[in-house]
């Protein structure tokens, strides 16, 4: 059996009175690329937070590549690579400055080498001394991208990775995500809107809904379970609402 | 107009809820009242050490009389003036710089944008907006001096100091509109946000405090502690002969302080409320003929920030792209 | 360590690449390199002011300038430590932590295994290394240019004065460079951390002074010390309580003792050690900050 990469057990959260996440209990095996879905304010970006230590749990706990995010947060960010929404950098720096920061932070001391590697890899190459302030909305999240594998994490999370990019953007992202994990065997963890997103790259999905998980199976065996002339969309709304 | 006016009217409701612009006015307030406080306990000690002065003689047997030093209601006012010339400046831009930044951050611009609104509406209905805010806060800061003139420095006020104060309060509103459409200008010209207010800030350093405190540190009299020419028991005649032989070297001094619009202020409250010596208790009409000329230049300088704000304030520079 | 080295650099890189803040910086050290010409002219005049009332036997008195030290040119240059520089080091220290928050890069960092102590330190540093560069070659033009005025190299006694005064002025801009760093990551709107910061400290600058010594605000920017109230007992008593608050009067003071100002005497130990107490002070608040603090929105 696969180890899991992600293990939550009653993971929550709260905001005052208010329950973002409800007790989450959830795996997601080593080189899986995971679909968390959700509509706005169920909870997708709060698990990511919860996930990548950025908020602390109100009760709960999860353990990402072997690491507690209550009891050892630093070996959690350790290993993992993050892309929020909207990801924005020093616009005063250029690309390789921001970089080499990023790097450095994550513990690699001399990381030019690396950056260009990646960048290579990226297909994003020319750009090293400009200032990242000029660049377009696509350009950012490929820099986004860069900085979230620079330490070779070996779990991914994006946080809506597609949003606001044009469909030649959505197209070369969903490559990478794929070659990040056939060539790396990186784990992703993805949130989006975008169901069509998650049936060319997602092998597993979550569904969120007012903070509890109404959905968790593989996407070979969600699509299995209705009928064959049902897309994801219809699915997902027929979840979705049954949960409701 | 009816445009502008709606801008105005909008600004006005928002700033009577902005809690930061209420703290800001308050400080205004505990520092006037602080200074008339110490102004009026540093004139009741001189009174003391008078008065210790002349039982001492008496009693020595000595029948020499020296002058009781005298106070001058509108004097108190002085740390008061001076705390307006400086952070009454700096509260000026930080108001005029968050009028333009909060419409750019919010995206509220766009709306306002998109309606059928004329040219100078957006910018004349802010600094009318603010121009009547720094009414409100001048007339009430006008009423707590003399309050505080008052109860605090328990001295006599008269019909003509109500006058010479309302007259002083003129000249702060001008100034206080001045930095203001300074600031609405330099924030809607500039794609950064913070680089305005940065720029303003440079401007009010350069302007406020760093010119008038080269030209005070240059002037001869202030160069050892308690003057120069006091040190030296130098009378005032000849100490005015002395300096007409500097008249050169006083003319750059002179001129590097009247290039600052604080100077301007200064010297024109100064010498309304009686604070500088030479036109204290003078009749109105002669401080008038004597100050006519920083009157133009301090209503010119207002006028012109107003005309920057207007031009500066475009649909164009409004919009550009947020860097 | 890695973390605080990281952090210190990328500090550096961000200042230096901010156009407003090089504006700053420049107009710093010009106040600086005019401020001994200003103190020379000014000197020049006043001895021929002094040698004109001579001439005419108005006075018998000696000449107050006789025996002015060579130092006596830079002390224009405490009172811009204390407008410019502490306002420069505001200004500094409110875009160190508001950068990550504006930008929303809080999160990329906090991401990584970075210590928050660390981090925080790390920028500190950084800043500190900047006004350190931008006083060393304030120190170097002041040295420069007051030996020019005097006709000689100065001496290794002037020398060691003058990097003293350097060292006190960063302890207080310092001092301010933290205060904008910590209202940098409390304030919810940009214009509340750069506005509290300057009103914080021109409270310190003319309100504590002015209750404490009956100086009004713009005396208080002239280098010679204003006199002290005719029968000071009730100033004296306030000013005992204001006295330490009123840092930019204690950094005056020791400055002036440092640069052999004969008008202030005494030691200037005290105020150092009341300096170099709230900068220690400060900068443990601000690394105290916890996560959630960094990673607070602005409204504005």
């Amino acid at each position: 059996m696969t180890p899991s990469a992600i293990s939550t057990s009653a993971l929550s959260r709260n905001f005052g009175t208010h329950q973002a996440l409800a007790p989450l209990t959830l795996d997601v095996p080593t080189g899986e690329v995971f679909g968390l879905l959700g509509h706005n304010g169920a909870g997708k970006t709060t698990t990511v937070n919860l996930l990548t230590t950025l908020l602390e749990p109100t009760s709960g706990d999860a353990i990402i590549h072997g690491h507690s995010v209550k009891a050892d947060a630093a070996g959690v960010r350790g290993s993992i690579g993050y892309l929020p929404e909207n990801v924005q950098f020093y616009d005063n720096l250029t690309l390789l400055e921001n970089l080499r920061f990023f790097a450095r932070l994550s513990g690699l001391r001399r990381p030019d080498a690396r950056i260009r590697d990646v960048l290579g890899f990226l297909d994003f190459t020319g750009h090293d001394n400009h200032r990242v302030g000029t660049f377009s909305k696509g350009m950012r999240q490929r820099v986004g991208i860069a900085q979230a594998v620079l330490h070779s994490p070996e779990v991914l999370f994006l946080d809506e990775p597609t949003s606001g990019l044009d469909p030649e953007g959505v197209r070369t992202l969903r490559e990478t995500i794929v070659r990040l994990n056939h060539e790396f065997g990186m784990t992703i963890f993805m949130n989006t809107h975008l169901l069509s997103e998650v049936t060319k790259t997602c092998t597993s999905i979550g569904i969120l809904n007012h903070g509890r998980l109404v959905h968790h199976d593989s996407l070979r065996n969600t699509l299995a379970a209705f009928p064959a002339d049902e897309s994801l969309e219809d699915i997902y709304f027929q979840l979705d609402s049954a949960a409701a | 107009m009816n445009d502008t006016w709606i801008v105005a009217e909008k600004e006005l409701r928002d700033l009577r809820r902005d809690r930061l612009f209420a703290l800001l006015i308050a400080f205004l307030g505990v520092a006037t009242l602080v200074s008339v406080a110490v102004a009026s306990a540093d004139f009741r000690n001189q009174l003391d050490a008078y008065n210790v002065y002349v039982a001492n003689l008496a009693q020595s047997g000595s029948t020499v009389t020296a002058a009781a030093p005298q106070l001058f209601p509108l004097k108190l006012l002085r740390g008061g003036i001076e705390y307006l010339e400086i952070l009454g400046a700096l509260f000026a831009i930080v108001l005029g710089y968050g009028t333009i930044a909060k419409e750019k951050y919010r995206g509220t611009l766009a709306l306002f944008l998109s309606r059928p609104v004329s040219r100078f509406s957006f910018a004349g209905g802010k600094v009318l907006g603010l121009s009547i805010v720094w009414l409100g806060v001048v007339a009430a800061l006008t009423a707590l001096s003399l309050l505080a003139v008052v109860t605090i420095g328990h001295a006599p006020i008269q019909g003509i100091d109500v006058a010479r104060l309302l007259i002083a309060g003129s000249f702060a509103w001008l100034y206080l509109v001045f930095w203001t459409a300074l600031a609405v200008g330099l924030t809607a010209l500039s794609s950064r946000l913070s680089t305005g207010l940065i720029v303003a800030l440079v401007i009010w350093l350069a302007f406020v405090l760093v010119i008038p405190q080269i030209g005070d540190t240059m002037d001869p009299d202030n160069q050892v502690p308690g003057g120069l020419f006091a040190t030296l028991q130098i009378q005032k005649s000849n100490e005015l002969a002395v300096l007409a032989q500097f008249s050169a070297f006083d003319g750059i001094r002179n001129g590097l302080e009247v290039s600052s619009v604080t100077k301007h202020f200064e010297r024109l409250t100064f010498a309304f409320l009686g604070i500088k010596d030479q036109y204290n208790q003078q009749p109105l009409s002669r401080v008038w003929a004597a100050m006519l000329p920083y009157a133009i230049t301090l209503t010119a300088a207002t006028a012109a920030s107003v005309l920057f704000a207007a031009l500066a304030t475009t649909r164009r520079t409004l919009q550009r792209k947020q860097l | 360590m890695n973390t605080l080295l990281t952090s210190a650099r990328h500090e550096v890189l961000c200042t230096l690449r901010a156009r407003v803040a090089l504006l700053l910086l420049v107009v710093f050290l010009g106040m600086v390199s005019l401020s001994s010409l200003i103190g020379w002219i000014t000197n020049t005049t006043v001895t021929r002011v002094y040698a004109k009332i001579l001439a005419d036997g108005l006075t018998t008195a000696p000449n107050p300038f006789a025996g002015v030290s060579s130092l006596y040119y830079s002390r224009n240059s405490v009172i811009y430590v204390v407008l410019i520089g502490a306002l420069m080091a505001i200004i500094l220290g409110v875009q160190a932590t508001l950068r990550d928050r504006k930008s929303a890069t809080t999160d990329l960092v906090l991401s990584r295994p970075v210590n928050i102590v660390l981090r925080l330190a790390g920028q500190f540093l950084g800043l500190g290394a900047v006004i350190a560069s931008v006083l060393a070659a304030s120190t170097v033009i002041s040295w420069a240019s007051i030996s020019v005025i005097v006709g000689a190299p100065l001496g290794i006694d002037p020398t060691l004065r003058l990097v003293g005064f350097a060292a006190l002025s960063w302890v207080l801009m310092m001092i301010f460079a933290l205060l904008g760093m910590l209202t940098g990551l409390y304030s919810r709107k940009e214009t509340t951390a750069l506005l509290v910061p300057f009103v914080i400290w021109s409270a310190v600058a003319f309100v504590l002074p002015q209750i404490g010594t009956a100086a009004r605000p713009v005396a208080l920017l002239n280098p010679v010390a204003a006199l002290a109230p005719s029968d000071s007992t009730s100033f004296d008593l306030v000013g005992a309580i204001t006295g330490p608050f009123a840092i930019t009067e204690q950094f005056k003071r020791a400055a002036s003792i440092v640069l052999r100002d004969d008008s202030v005497t005494g030691s200037p130990l005290a105020s150092i050690v009341l300096l170099v107490s709230v900068l220690i002070a400060i900068a443990w608040v601000v690394v105290v900050t916890p996560r959630r603090t960094l990673r607070s929105g602005l409204n504005e």
